[in-house]
């Protein structure tokens, strides 16, 4: 097996647990939430749900970097260059930052969700679309209206499960 | 370059990653109101190997390759900029990461009870664990940008 395919299999092995653990951890913390309170079994599914979604983001940096290292050392420079890479990196980076504004107060919950599952999916779907012809803006512009429309949804969805804010 | 010299960079780079991302996982339980002290203790002393690996392995290349190969072609090239601004500023950044690892990383094992106990002190190795993480993220991008200047 060559490093490239190597890498590729980590980092998609890696966004598979990233995506999948945020999903499941909204799903788990709003199915928490229905009646009130956090028991104890909800919270070790959470814990459970969080520790897979950073192994999986640890495993994607980790991977990521690889591949870019191996570009580098080949010669394979023009695909760092990409708006659609770009666009990855920026939605990455917004999961990096996200938990440092939310764990200092600086963002508040309901963004801090949105902004969490619509980077994850957001950079898995930019990644594995290859021939999508967009601009660095364009991509952006999508994904913010995206966080946008995540965040009104999950609030719709909370009403109507009764959760309180 | 030779191979050896290859995979030590790629060594300087992932063990950097490493402790990146150890004192940012250190910095985020510390920033909880409740947390156990167990996995930031072995995060730091991760992190802090990790910073001293990568200090070894770039310093390597640094002095085997970097100076003789390198150097010349970004400074005889257009971005020169990227040696004399950047690789200085890295190299000066990167000498201070190693000791501020080391800190957080005694203050963890060695004053454990007290930071349990005291949201000051708590929050000040927080404040530290954070500034290493910016300062590795920072490095980490020079390193990107020095490597974009070669080529």
């Amino acid at each position: 097996m060559s490093w490239f395919t190597f890498l590729i299999i980590a980092h998609v092995f890696g966004t598979i647990l990233g995506v999948g653990g945020a999903t499941f951890a909204e799903i788990f913390y709003l199915k928490a939430l229905r009646d009130g309170e956090i028991d104890p079994t909800e919270n070790s599914f959470l814990k459970i749900t969080y520790r897979v979604l950073r192994i999986g983001l640890v495993i994607l940096i980790l991977s990521g970097v690889g591949i870019f290292i191996l570009g580098r050392l080949t010669g394979h420079e023009s695909s760092f260059y990409d708006p659609r890479f770009l666009a990855k990196m920026t939605m990455f980076a917004a999961i990096v930052i996200n938990p440092i504004l939310f764990q200092t107060k600086l963002l508040k919950s309901w963004i801090a969700t949105s902004i969490s599952l619509v980077s994850w999916y957001g950079a898995f779907i930019v990644g594995m679309w290859r021939n999508l012809d967009a601009s660095y803006f364009e991509i952006i512009s999508v994904y913010i209206l995206a966080v946008m429309i995540a965040a009104f949804a999950l609030e719709i969805i909370k009403k109507m499960i009764k959760i309180e804010k | 370059m030779t191979s050896v010299l290859a995979y030590n960079l790629i060594a300087h780079i992932l063990l950097g990653l490493i402790g990146v991302i150890a004192f940012y996982a250190v910095w985020m339980i510390l920033l909880k109101e409740k947390s156990a002290l167990k996995w930031p203790k072995i995060l730091a002393f991760v992190g802090t190997l990790s910073f001293f690996g990568s200090w070894i392995t770039g310093g390597y290349y640094y002095v085997k390759f970097y100076g003789k190969a390198v150097k010349p072609v970004i400074l005889s090239g257009k971005y020169p900029w990227a040696h004399t601004i950047i690789t200085e500023s890295k190299e000066h950044i990167f000498l201070l990461l190693p000791f501020l690892s080391i800190a957080v990383f005694l203050a963890l094992w060695l004053l454990e009870d007290k930071i349990q106990s005291n949201n000051e002190l708590k929050k000040w190795t927080a404040y530290l664990s954070g500034l290493i993480f910016v300062l590795g993220a920072i490095i980490a991008f020079a390193g990107v940008a020095i490597s974009s200047a070669v080529k």
